[in-house]
């Protein structure tokens, strides 16, 4: 009892933060709130650094403290922080800003909990726990839009999450266990599995926005602020991913044929985001597309599961890099405005920013030597060792696309006049943000070593 | 002399882009002083290559520089030299230098042209000297984004769209490149990216071969360019500035067919032969089809871009042959592709800077809107219709040695397909007596008398390219010896 504890010692950190943060709200101390969330959230980060290498099972085998509970900490927590310091910029002042840092913290640790999940149980609470908490922070502002895209966010939510409880009692009662390990027996039905396992991609893929249970993400990314909009196209996804991972290790291919679903549903997923970004006119909503678009390039790394060296890796290093660099994007959106032509001769205006700008993007599409080429790079790999060579083509035609899309960006930052308007300052937070993962965006492209096991 | 004690490569390397960070820290407000730090640097750059080969180029991999970069996936910096990539270390440092030279003119935003140019020419030595995959795959990417800026800014009418294409063509083929590593990788035993390794070892066998070959020529083929990937070439080196132009032709391409070389020949030698037929008729149709579509241009850059095509097209039937036969012949082929490559470097490279000196006085490229311009710029013309000759393959000039050894080692093995590809001299040989017939002699047009001939700057940048044009084509053997005992230390 006493080592399960300390080994889920991180989560249980975010825990008590989370609840620190909810008291100084009440006590309307915003500002403390912050602080409350940046400590908590570092100590947890350094121990999860600290138990890494650490390969075990806690309560009964029903939370998993392994390379991908350990690093999702390492990954959500500082990213937490950066959110939490973007929103700060945007939403300072604004009535109850202090529940949005404490419903990060709550996200995140849904998040957690999914990416260390050895139990069916421990999916379905993660996943309610994320989507409660989201949704809150999507609604902050209380007008339409807000409103509109949280209440998408909800019932898109209950029904993919009705949908995959259903479908995993399915797997309780065949395999007598609730377990994910009790799925691993070549002697169960194979169509019940097999429905099974669909529900919880519907489940779960609409947390890590994959196709085609995605279609509240880009009126919920508009409505809500930006920086909750960062934060829900980072953390849910991660903490989702994880967990299919964790659920996969355990499930026979010879019952579903799961990485050919997945992999079916990764094409279309990247093929889907980079196709629908072309025609976007608003950078939020480009962003969101290209979230579904890389989440499906994300999914790689869950098929090389059990059947690619590369598999986890791949999985850590993209979760850091995306992570990064999504978050990197977004702060420059908040800073520089929503519209396309909000970036318009910003290579003039704020020639560092829109170099910052340029790296991000460029490090989506997957540029050497930034972190998002070193994360597609083991991804592909993983996928390749896994007898997945044909997606790793389709992933790299996508990638082609996805130059397009981003270039729409690029363009009119370096080749436009700046409109005759009123110019947004940057919010020191936001500054900050963004320098941060700019140098973290090209440091771990170089430095992958520090992520491989 | 010894340099041993230096790391030659790696300072050839990175001097360009430490160029680049002096003009990014030191911000001159000069455009004069800017050009001066840059081509100091390129300079010091040239300097540093011959430095090189001072030390001495050997017949296989030599002069290797290592440094632990990602162990656990068997990734490292590594920086190597041989025959083959020396020739194109050489090439790459005088072309920047002479294009930085020419681009002198560009006042506008010149600081970040010059710091782009710089971070181009790291990347296109990086791409040559690199002995890991890894490490080659970074600087061939980066070659792209730095080209893409400089033609999206610097280029001529359409050139945000041609830079946009350049970029998304050559993004799919780089892709494929990614891939083709990748399973090199997986396949290689232990797992390494070393591309010594690879080479002295070739264990990828059966599918997986034929696969990564096929990914590997897919991606050197957009890159080269060979029919049917070549659309995005000339839209690319026609709206791109003539320095770009200069580069693009005489540098970039060279990455496609250096990797030609180093990868499937080296890495697929089984495949490669296995499928050489199906190269070899892509090369020839690519060879007939570039000088028959540069014949039917009026735009003069097009033309010049198209030659390339051909040009492109004679070098990877050279190194087709190289991979079917194991004979001399073979090898014969492969020292005329080798030299192809610098050869084509030099003299596409001095022809785009000459267009680009033709339009900045005449302000158009229409062949029919110009005529006996030899009376008003003499130099211009005079030096035009040399390196014209040069590459129509002019006995006595760079192309003509390069050619001829490509024909001659490939006659042996497929004399019908020389037959063929063979008629691609006198068409380019028509094309270009046309175009100079049109532009330079005849009556002079109107308007064009008032301009100066070519200047100083110009003069500067062009007649040392000039000048090795003619040292290539009377002795090819300054660089041949070194080619072919690199190609002989294959042993094929």
């Amino acid at each position: 009892m006493a080592t399960d504890l300390l080994n889920i010692l991180p989560q249980l950190i975010v825990l008590s933060t989370t609840a620190i943060v909810l008291c100084l709200e009440m006590a309307r101390l915003p500002r403390a709130a912050l602080w409350a969330l940046v400590v908590g959230m570092l100590t947890a980060t350094g121990v999860a650094v600290d138990l890494l290498g650490t390969d075990t099972t806690a309560f009964s085998t029903t939370f998993r403290v392994d390379a991908l509970s350990l690093w999702a900490v390492i990954i959500l927590g500082p990213a937490t922080i950066l959110f939490a310091l973007l929103g700060r910029s945007e939403l300072k002042d604004s009535a109850r800003e202090g529940t949005i840092y404490s419903l990060m913290g709550f996200s995140a640790l849904g998040a957690m909990i999914l990416a260390g999940s050895g139990d069916l149980m421990f999916i379905v609470l993660g996943l309610l726990i994320g989507t409660l908490a989201g949704m809150a922070m999507a609604a902050h502002p209380r007008n339409g839009p807000s409103s509109e895209g949280a209440m998408k966010y909800f019932i898109y939510g209950s029904v993919a999450g009705a949908i995959m409880l259903f479908g995993l009692t399915y797997w309780a009662g065949l395999a007598g266990t609730t377990l994910i390990s009790g799925i691993n027996n070549p002697d169960l039905s194979s169509y019940a599995v097999m429905f099974g396992f669909i529900t919880l991609v519907i489940g779960i893929g609409y947390a890590a926005s994959l196709f085609p249970v995605h279609f509240w993400i880009p009126d919920t990314f508009e409505g809500a602020p930006v920086s909750i909009a960062a934060y829900l196209s980072v953390v849910p996804k991660i903490g989702a991913l994880f967990a299919l991972a964790q659920v996969v290790r355990d499930l026979p291919v010879s019952l579903v044929d799961w990485p050919l679903i997945l992999a079916v549903l990764a094409a279309l997923s990247m093929t889907f985001g980079n196709v629908v970004a072309l025609w976007q006119n608003n950078v939020i909503r480009l962003l969101a597309y290209s979230t579904v678009a890389q989440s499906g390039y994300y999914v790689l790394g869950v098929i090389g599961v059990g059947q690619s060296s590369l598999a986890i890796d791949s999985l850590v290093v993209f979760g850091v890099a995306y992570a990064l660099m999504n978050t990197g994007a977004f702060a420059i959106t908040l800073g520089e405005g929503t519209r396309l032509d909000d970036f318009k001769g910003m290579g003039k205006r704020r020639p560092w920013q829109a170099v910052g700008m340029t790296i991000f993007l460029l490090s989506l599409v997957g540029m050497p030597p930034l972190a998002g080429f070193a994360g597609k790079f083991l991804l592909f790999g993983a996928a390749i060792e896994s007898g997945y060579s044909w997606l790793a083509v389709v992933a790299i035609l996508n990638s082609a696309i996805s130059l397009a899309v981003y270039m729409r960006i690029v363009v009119p930052m370096f080749f436009q006049e700046t409109e005759d308007r009123q110019i947004k300052t940057y919010a020191p937070g936001t500054s900050f943000v963004w320098i941060s993962t700019f140098a973290l965006t090209i440091a771990a492209g170089i430095g992958v070593q520090w992520f491989l096991a | 002399m010894d340099f041993s004690s230096l790391p030659l490569l790696s300072i050839t390397t990175f001097l360009p882009v430490f160029g680049a960070l002096v003009i990014m820290v030191l911000r001159p407000k000069q455009t004069k002083t800017a050009y001066g730090i840059g081509i100091a640097f390129a300079s010091l750059t040239l300097l540093a290559a011959i430095m090189i080969w001072i030390q001495g180029i050997g017949s296989g991999l030599s002069q290797i520089e290592e440094l632990s970069w990602i162990p656990s996936l068997g990734i490292a910096y590594r920086l190597g030299v041989d025959g083959i990539s020396f020739p194109l270390v050489l090439l790459t440092a005088f072309l920047f230098l002479t294009s930085l030279i020419f681009s002198a003119k560009i006042k506008d935003n010149a600081n970040i042209f010059i710091e782009l140019v710089l971070m181009l020419e790291t990347a296109c030595l990086g791409v040559f000297l690199s002995l890991d995959l890894f490490l080659f795959y970074v600087f061939f990417e980066i070659t792209l984004v730095g080209m893409y800026f400089i033609i999206a800014k610097w280029g001529h009418e359409h050139r945000k769209k041609a830079a946009l294409t350049f970029f998304i063509y050559t993004l799919v083929g780089s892709l494929f490149l990614l891939l083709a590593f990748l399973a090199l990788y997986l396949f290689s035993d232990p797992n390494t990216f070393d591309i010594q390794q690879l080479v002295a070892n070739p264990t990828i066998t059966g599918l997986a071969a034929t696969l990564t070959f096929w990914g590997l020529f897919i991606a050197f083929a957009i890159k080269t360019p060979l029919f049917p990937f070549h659309t995005w070439l000339p839209l690319a080196h026609t709206e791109a500035p003539a320095a770009g132009s200069a580069i693009l032709a005489g540098v970039l391409l060279k990455l496609g067919t250096y990797g030609f070389i180093r990868f499937p020949l080296q890495m697929t030698p089984d495949a490669f032969r296995e499928f050489a037929p199906y190269v070899i008729v892509v090369a020839v149709f690519t060879a007939l089809y570039g000088a028959f579509v540069a014949l039917a241009q009026t735009d003069i850059k097009r033309m010049v871009a198209y030659t390339s095509v051909n040009h492109m097209g004679y070098l990877i039937f050279g190194v087709a042959i190289a991979a079917v036969t194991t004979t001399t012949s073979g090898m014969i082929a492969l020292d005329g592709a080798v030299l192809q490559m610098i050869s084509h470097g030099v003299v596409t490279g001095v022809l785009f800077l000459l267009v680009g000196a033709l339009q900045d006085r005449t302000g158009t490229r229409e062949m029919n809107e110009m005529s006996g311009l030899l009376k008003a710029y003499p130099i211009l013309s005079g030096l035009f219709m040399l390196a014209a000759f040069a590459s129509l393959g002019l006995p006595g000039l760079a192309h003509f040695p390069a050619e001829f050894q490509i024909f001659l080692g490939g006659f042996d093995v497929y004399p019908i397909a020389v037959g063929i590809i063979i008629i691609g001299l006198p068409i380019t040989t028509a094309l270009y007596l046309r175009a100079i017939q049109k532009v330079f002699l005849g009556t002079l047009a109107e308007g064009f008398s008032g301009v100066k001939d070519l200047g100083s700057r110009e003069l500067w940048a062009i007649v040392p390219l000039i000048l090795a044009t003619i040292l290539i084509g009377i002795y090819p053997d300054s660089l041949l010896s070194m080619i072919h005992a690199t190609t002989n230390f294959f042993g094929l």
